[in-house]
């Protein structure tokens, strides 16, 4: 078990629907970015390989429904998770406001081992739109939300235009790793992460 | 319910004599059993042994081939043996000069440890003048030739059987003993359901050419489906109706048929009995190879079959099992067909390749506007519903037609509904959807604002109606007004239908209903005939998905043991990994015209209101010697079932699908509960 478990790392993207999951994870292992992809029915990953100094990991990265009826479904995508990305959409203020929704659902459905600690990653994405004239949600609004929450590393993202999601995703690996109970795992610290400091408190402030 | 079925045998006095004998002189019994058989070195214990048992495998008796029949114990099951003496001994006695039956006939004839839970009934002869025989027909609906009593006692064997099996006499005709050892009371149940089949199938020759008789018919494409898939659809209704024209048991046992037979048996075991038996004797995957070497026959089979026609072929994996092992191929004797019951068992691994399990019909060309005018009388009624849904479940619409006919297959139209009715229907309805798309398109920019869930539907809407088959060249390009036409159809029916509202996945439902329609109103309106089956789906509490997955876990359970068996090992029983499947009724499956084919093939509820799940099944066990030989986990399951996406064969599919809902026949109501969606609410279940 441990030899597999050790190799794979999963990810579970999370967030309303439309806000760019598919597409995050898609620019992210293909390096693309369409308009046609469809909504996600049920759920998919997609994986891609990944080194760390000399040891390769593989990420599978689960892609979900965004529409909470579909929730129920969650207990069967979401075991086995070792990290959780929260996506919103900048322009939009319910998606942002359902971030809590995502993150408590999640940890209900996965039942983590360690709750409190279990390392979530927060993307606002579609900062491109309209050159920014359109956003709702402010960047410090949404540090502010992830710092009362155990400082969750965030992002400002594209998917359109590729910005910071390769970051985004070396965070959310590094973060994935982190949570692998193996000694083992080194953690290197070659990877510059661009949203402050991983260290986490054990504590939530909430 | 089983009661029903059953008559107190003790009404017989054949049988109270015999069960006297059998358990009152149980010490005596032992051993006399002990005397005629030794028992075997692996703790099998033979519990009954009779010499001079004899099959007929022409019309004369004098071609008898003698051998000995046992009933063997192993462990907790029973197993029943036939093994032809060697050729010298009484082959033909008394005709020295007659061609001698060559040892592969014999092998043919063989019964190879054939567990009793693969016996669904033994009718037995007890003629005054002629020899005693019995018939055993197997659980699915074949039967052995008739086995002779040389030495009489049918009663004695019928007797030992009773001490180690469930054995009831039929309701419906004394001389019919039904078996049934299960021990799990679902399974007994679904046996249970059984058993009225188990009758009409009595008698080897007519089971054998009824079986000739479905070859004959997939071979022909001309031929009209009506004998084999009228008013009921369980195969062994015909072998009834054949049974009438053949009167003496032995005629017509021909070799051949009995190759076709075996062939048939073959696939309906596995594919029906099976998984009664292996769910409960085996706990795991690894059982089965040792097994197979406890029960393997190999059994060789030059002789070819009739010359199967072309679609039959592309239909081999349907059969192939990763636990038969069919070592050799093309050409070679396969010499590992080997099986847990081993009965008359394969043979030529390119015979079988060709013949594998075809019993789905023969697709027809799609339905072209002069058939369809046909079906409607002067006025435009549509005269036989069901012959029309019969034509259409078999090969669809041409494209022109479906404008037309869908309405139909969606219930929008009513089969007897004239020109002029649907005519005036057409005209009410447009008004009435005006008024109700009316309804938001009056919300105001400022009503809106704080109107919060307006605003979230008609947000999410548009979400997707952008996302939906854009690459599709009617709904392609920016500013395309059907993206358009999408967007107002799904916002109206979000308030038709308030409480159901919008669910992802409803705008690929409406997608190819709006592209044939090409009218807003109409569209709207099949739509909403639609989601009457399959609003269920998007409930809020996913209710109408999880007793689709259930149902379809049951029908897996029942059509395909082994692969159940693994699903459960491997955890993968909730069937998530199918869920994108039944959902949208394949959507994302199949390129768009093969997706609006399967759907009006789905619509027509031709042989099951609920056939996706069949197509869901027929799917997986095409695949399941990957699933199973490379020990698919859950993940790795979802993603490949994800990845099949556009190189599933929708046609062969269908005769797949269509084979293994016939193959459920009765047992379908022990799988799918009554109200599984996509079967319409129960009346006065509907809130409106
Ligand atoms: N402008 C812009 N559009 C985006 C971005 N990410 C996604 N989209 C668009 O938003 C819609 C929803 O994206 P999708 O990835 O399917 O969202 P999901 O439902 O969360 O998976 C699609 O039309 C995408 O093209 C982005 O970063 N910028
Ligand atoms: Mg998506």
């Amino acid at each position: 078990m441990s030899a597999r478990r050790r190799m794979l790392l999963k990810v579970i993207i999370l967030g309303d629907s439309g806000v760019g999951k598919t597409s995050l994870m898609n620019q992210y292992v293909n390096r693309k970015f369409s308009n046609q992809y469809k909504a996600t029915i049920g759920a998919d990953f997609l994986t891609k390989e990944i080194q760390f100094e000399d040891r390769l990991f593989t990420l599978q990265i689960w892609d979900t429904a965004g529409q909470e009826r579909f929730q129920s479904l969650g207990v069967a995508f979401y075991r086995g998770a070792d990290c959780c990305v929260l996506v919103y959409d900048v322009n939009v203020m319910k998606s942002f406001d359902n971030l809590n929704n995502w993150r408590e659902e999640f940890l209900i459905q996965a039942s983590p081992s360690d709750p409190e600690n279990f390392p979530f990653v927060v993307l606002g994405n579609k900062v491109d739109v309209d050159g920014g004239n359109s956003r709702v949600v402010s960047e410090k609004k949404a540090r502010a939300w992830c710092a009362s929450k155990g400082n969750i590393p965030y992002f400002e993202t594209s998917a359109k235009e590729g910005f910071n999601v390769e970051a985004a995703f070396e965070c959310i690996a590094k973060n994935a790793l982190k949570n692998e109970p193996d000694e083992e795992i080194y953690l290197p610290d070659t990877i510059d992460v661009a949203g402050g400091r991983q260290q986490r408190s054990s504590g939530c402030e909430c | 319910m089983q009661e029903a079925e059953l008559h107190d045998l003790s009404d017989d006095p054949d049988y109270v004599a015999s069960q006297q004998q059998g358990s009152g002189g149980s010490e005596n019994q032992k051993c006399t059993r002990k005397s005629n058989g030794p028992t075997e070195p692996n703790g099998s214990e033979v519990v009954y042994s009779k010499d001079n048992v004899a099959i007929h495998p022409t019309q004369y008796a004098s071609e008898r081939i003698s051998g000995r029949l046992q009933l063997i114990k192993r462990d907790l099951s029973l197993f029943m043996t036939w093994i032809p003496y060697k050729q010298s001994a009484s082959y033909g006695v008394g005709q020295g000069s007659r061609v001698k039956l060559p040892e592969k006939d014999r092998n043919l004839y063989t019964i190879r440890a054939v567990p009793l839970t693969d016996v669904r009934s033994i009718r037995r002869h007890t003629p005054t003048l002629g020899w005693q025989y019995i018939i055993m027909v197997l659980t699915s609906g074949l039967a052995f030739p008739p086995l002779y009593f040389y030495n009489g006692g049918v009663r004695e064997f019928l007797a030992t059987l009773k001490q180690h099996v469930f054995l009831v006499r039929s309701a419906d005709d004394a001389n019919v003993f039904l078996v049934n050892d299960l021990q799990d009371p679902l399974q007994r149940s679904l046996s249970s359901l059984e058993l009225p089949r188990a009758v009409p199938v009595a008698n080897v020759a007519s089971s054998s050419s009824s079986l000739a008789s479905v070859h004959s018919d997939d071979n022909s494409n001309q031929r009209s489906n009506a004998d084999y898939h009228d008013s009921s659809f369980s195969p062994t209704e015909s072998v009834g109706r054949h049974r009438q024209k053949v009167r003496d048991p032995a005629r017509d046992l021909s070799i051949q048929v009995l190759e076709k037979f075996s062939l048939v048996t073959k696939f309906a075991r596995e594919t029906t009995s099976h998984l009664l038996r292996e769910s409960q004797i085996f706990d795991n995957i690894g059982g089965y190879e040792k097994q197979q070497q406890v029960h393997s026959s190999p059994v060789k089979n030059q002789v070819g079959g009739d010359p199967v026609s072309q679609e039959l072929q592309d239909k081999n994996q349907i059969i192939s099992d990763p636990l038969e092992k069919i070592a050799c191929r093309n050409g070679k004797l396969c010499e590992a067909a080997a099986t847990l019951v081993g009965t008359f068992e394969l043979i030529d691994s390119k015979e079988a390749e060709q013949q594998s399990l075809v019993w789905g019909k023969p697709r027809l060309p799609p339905l072209g506007h002069e058939e369809w005018a046909t079906f409607l009388d002067e006025e435009g009624r549509i005269v036989d519903s069901k012959a029309l849904r019969k034509r259409i479940f078999y090969g669809g619409v041409e494209h022109g037609l479906r404008k037309e006919v869908w309405k139909f297959l969606l219930g929008y139209n009513e089969f007897h509904s004239t020109y002029a009715e649907r005519e005036f229907l057409e005209t009410m309805k447009r008004s009435e959807y005006e008024t109700i798309k009316h309804q938001w398109q009056s919300i105001s920019p400022a009503q809106a604002r704080r109107f919060a869930k307006f605003k979230e539907r008609k947000s999410l809407i548009e979400k997707d109606v952008v996302r939906t088959d854009r690459s599709i060249p009617f709904y392609d390009g920016d500013e395309n007004p059907n993206v358009g036409l999408l967007r107002d159809i799904l916002l109206t029916f979000s308030f038709y239908n308030f409480d159901l509202g919008y669910c992802q996945g409803m705008s690929d439902l409406l997608s190819p209903i709006l592209f044939v329609m090409e009218d807003e109103s109409e569209a709207f309106w099949c739509f909403v005939s639609l989601m009457e089956r399959l609003g269920p789906n998007f409930n809020r509490d996913q209710n109408g998905m999880h007793s689709q997955l259930l149902a379809l876990s049951k029908l897996v359970e029942f059509l395909d043991s082994p692969l159940h068996c693994y699903l459960r090992q491997a955890d993968c029983l909730n069937f998530f990994f199918c869920f994108r499947w039944i959902l949208i009724q394949f959507k994302r499956e199949f390129v768009y015209e093969k997706t609006m084919r399967l759907w009006e093939v789905l619509w027509t509820h031709y042989l099951s209101e609920h056939f996706h799940l069949y197509m869901c099944v027929a799917i997986l066990k095409k695949h399941r010697k990957k699933i199973i030989e490379e020990r698919m986990d859950f993940d790795t399951l979802l993603k490949f079932i994800n990845e099949l996406s556009c190189h599933i064969t929708l046609e062969a599919t269908l005769k797949d699908a269509e084979a293994l809902c016939i193959i459920a026949g009765e047992n379908k109501a022990a799988c799918i509960p009554p109200g599984t969606p996509p079967s319409l609410p129960v009346e006065g279940g509907l809130l409106e």
